[in-house]
């Protein structure tokens, strides 16, 4: 049990993907420009992660090593084909709120890098605890930085079209700034910085 | 891993990887395929009727993409099926059809609607990538109100000598709305002609 929960925890700090393996900065940077898209991709992430992990880990002892990188590029693109169908098919108005998010996730390396790096050298139950983890390191990462690039680049915070507050004086006249690329690595760049001043240093 | 396998191994497992792939696509595609179709025609009737709310059912010509819009008493509704069906040789209501302007983040997919005489009855952003707090405004009513019932002359934004406002500080995007439009109705001119012909 102390290894499930080990290997969950693991994840959300001590390898967050997005701060400490730098894992996904890509789509990170791309869709952090407000929360609900950082639910989004969350949502997406988590469900083709656990997935593709537990489908490498079943078939881990039988994957050549050699051809194990195509392997999981083919297993991790049905997924997400499969995923984007269904929900056109069967979730008409969420397919089209993650419409884009989908598609990108083929391109998120963090995907790929756990089927590498843990999915293929652990059991299915690790991968899934993993998976979770992974995840909700992922959507840690993506909310704080959408949460700051929202709030200054908007000046008002906004989850699903509930107004939750706005700045005053911000709200007016926002610092468009951070919802443009460049924002989006200044604020990656600040958070970054300030998790290894608090000492969130440490490699797997 | 240590175990000894034939050369050809990565092959074989690699080809049974893709088959079950394909195989697995195939048949979620089966299921989910007309399904898609209907929920993305059911869509497009949302859009269209956000533009006109008279409008029962819509055809759409195949090759030019041009939506013709019908009222309630051109449509008949099979009472088997409840599937709807427009009568032939009825008169459209209006226009419709997608185009797309070139704007600061990509592609912006535009739906404009027209009345029978061809002036614009008004128009919609369907899809975008502009940015949020600027270009994104463009999807606001009180920008998008101001297409309607503009003629072909005066659809520009002001600062290249037309009737339309440009959202502060996103010049870009704003132009790029009309300019779709713009060129929407110029790549659409030989479909519309066709139908005025088939009219009274």
């Amino acid at each position: 049990m102390s290894s499930f929960v080990k290997n969950l925890t693991n994840g959300i700090v001590r390898s967050n993907p997005t701060f400490i393996l730098l894992l996904g900065l890509c789509p990170t940077l791309a869709v952090s420009t407000s929360l609900d898209n950082a639910v989004g991709m969350t949502g997406a992430v988590l469900f083709v992660l656990l997935t593709a992990n537990v489908i490498v880990s079943l078939l881990r002892r039988w994957i050549p090593n050699r051809v194990r990188i195509p392997t999981f590029i083919v297993i991790i693109a049905t997924l997400v084909t499969i995923v984007d169908l269904a929900l056109q098919g069967f979730a008409w108005s969420l397919s089209q709120s993650l419409g884009m998010y989908i598609p990108l996730i083929v391109v998120n390396c963090i995907i790929l890098g756990r089927a590498e790096a843990f999915a293929s050298r652990n059991n299915v139950r690790q991968s899934v605890a993993d998976a979770i983890g992974m995840s909700i390191g992922f959507g840690v990462a993506i909310l704080l930085i959408s949460l700051v690039r929202q709030l200054l680049g908007t000046g008002s915070l906004e989850v699903f079209s509930i107004r939750l507050f706005s700045v005053p004086g911000l709200a007016d006249n926002p610092a468009s700034i951070f919802l443009l690329p460049m924002g989006a690595f200044f604020v990656i760049g600040i958070l970054l910085a300030l998790f290894r001043w608090m000492g969130v240093s440490e490699c797997e | 891993m240590a175990r000894k396998r034939s050369a050809a191994y990565p092959i074989v497992f690699l080809t049974l990887v893709v088959l079950f792939s394909v195989v697995a696509l195939t048949l979620v595609n089966e299921v989910t395929e007309e399904r898609i179709a209907a929920n993305k025609r059911e869509a497009i009737k949302q859009m269209l009727a956000a533009l006109f709310p008279e409008m029962a059912d819509f055809t759409q010509d195949e090759e030019s993409g041009l939506y013709s819009l019908f009222d309630a008493s051109a449509v008949v509704t099979d009472e088997e099926t409840g599937e709807t069906s427009v009568l032939s040789g009825s008169l459209p209501i209006g226009y419709a059809f997608m185009t797309d302007g070139r704007g600061y983040g990509g592609k912006i997919g535009i739906l404009v609607g027209l009345e029978v005489d061809r002036a614009v009855r008004g128009i919609r952003i369907i899809s975008h990538q502009e940015t949020p707090g600027l270009g994104a405004k463009i999807t606001q009513l009180s920008f998008l109100d101001q297409f309607a019932g503009l003629s072909t002359g005066e659809l520009a934004i002001r600062r290249d000598g037309g009737a339309v406002d440009a959202i502060t500080g996103a010049t870009i995007s704003s132009r790029a709305v009309a300019e779709g439009v713009v060129q929407g109705i110029v790549d659409m001119t030989a479909a519309l002609e066709a139908v005025g012909e088939e009219g009274p």
